[in-house]
C-alpha cells in the first residue's frame, strides 16, 4: 500500500468519524486517486447561495507532494468568480503551490479555500484569465503561478 | 506456605518521550503530522515501530517520524522548512532522560 493510500485512508476515517466543517461535504472518495468535495461559503458573502465542487487528485507521494486541486467546471458545476480562480477552475493559491506543507490535508485545504472565497468583496476574474485558460495545462500543478497578493 | 510460580507473563509498554505532558494527551494528539500515524507506530515505509523508526525533534519543538521528516526535507519544495511553522528546520540535540534501572 502506498504512502498516499495510508494517509488518505486516515483522512477518510476522520471525515467519517468526525464529519466535515460547515459548508464542506465529501461528494465522493471512491478511490485514493481522486476525491470530490462540495464547498459553500456561509453567511453574508458575494457567493451567497452558490455551491462549488472541488476536485482533488493525489499522486502516490501525497502528502509529501501537494494534491492537484481545482474547481470543477462542467454541466453541473461552475467555478466561483474570484480574482484567484480562473474560469477553467484552476486556483492560484500559495498553499497549493510553493507553500504546500505535508501537515495540510484535504479538509484543511477546503477550509483555506472557503475562507479565501469568504473574504472576497467583489466578483472578478483574475487578470489575464482568457489568455491563461487558452494555454493552461490540464493539471494545475504544472502551472507556475505567481502569488502577488495575500489579501483576497 | 510455599508458593511456586509456575509461569508468568511479562507485559511492557513503551512510549517515546516527546516532552509533551500527559495533560496535553487527549488520547489522539500524539500522531506524526505528516503521516498521521501515532509516534509509537512507524512511518509508512517501515514495518516495525521502535528504534528502527525513530522520531526527530526540531529546535522549533515540533516532532515527526524521522523518515517522514527526512522525506519532506529531501524535496526542493520543502525549502528545508519545518512543515508546521515553516521555520528553517534545525534538528534539536535531544537529551534522553536517564532511564531508571
Amino acid at each position: 500500500m502506498s504512502v498516499s493510500t495510508r494517509r488518505l485512508q486516515k483522512e477518510l476515517t476522520d471525515i467519517q468519524k468526525q464529519g466535515t466543517p460547515v459548508g464542506i461535504k465529501l461528494l465522493n472518495a471512491d478511490d485514493f486517486q481522486t476525491w470530490h468535495l462540495s464547498l459553500e461559503v456561509l453567511g453574508d458573502t458575494v457567493y451567497q447561495g452558490e455551491v462549488f465542487a472541488l476536485k482533488f487528485r493525489f499522486d502516490s507521494s501525497y502528502p509529501i507532494s501537494s494534491p492537484a486541486v481545482q474547481f470543477v467546471v462542467d454541466d453541473t458545476w461552475k467555478a466561483p468568480v474570484h480574482p484567484h480562480v480562473y474560469s477553467n477552475g484552476h486556483i492560484c493559491a500559495s498553499i497549493l503551490g510553493n507553500e504546500w506543507s505535508p501537515v495540510l490535508s484535504v479538509i484543511s485545504v477546503c477550509v483555506t479555500l472557503q475562507s479565501m472565497l469568504a473574504s472576497c468583496k467583489k466578483k472578478e476574474l483574475p487578470p489575464g484569465n482568457d489568455r491563461y485558460v487558452k494555454n493552461a495545462p490540464e493539471n494545475p500543478k504544472k502551472t507556475r503561478f505567481e502569488y502577488h497578493d495575500d489579501n483576497v | 506456605m510455599k508458593v511456586h510460580v509456575k509461569n508468568w507473563h511479562a507485559i511492557a509498554q513503551w512510549r517515546w518521550d516527546t516532552g509533551a505532558s500527559d495533560a496535553d494527551d487527549d488520547g489522539e494528539g500524539d500522531v506524526c503530522g505528516i503521516c498521521r500515524v501515532p509516534y509509537e507506530g512507524c512511518c509508512p515505509s517501515c514495518k516495525m515501530p521502535g528504534d528502527d523508526c525513530p522520531l526527530i525533534w526540531g529546535e522549533c519543538s515540533h516532532v515527526f517520524h524521522m523518515h517522514c521528516l527526512l522525506q519532506w526535507i529531501g524535496t526542493a519544495a520543502s525549502k528545508q522548512q519545518c512543515p508546521m511553522d515553516r521555520r528553517p528546520w534545525v534538528t534539536a540535540e535531544r537529551k534522553v532522560a536517564k532511564q531508571g534501572r
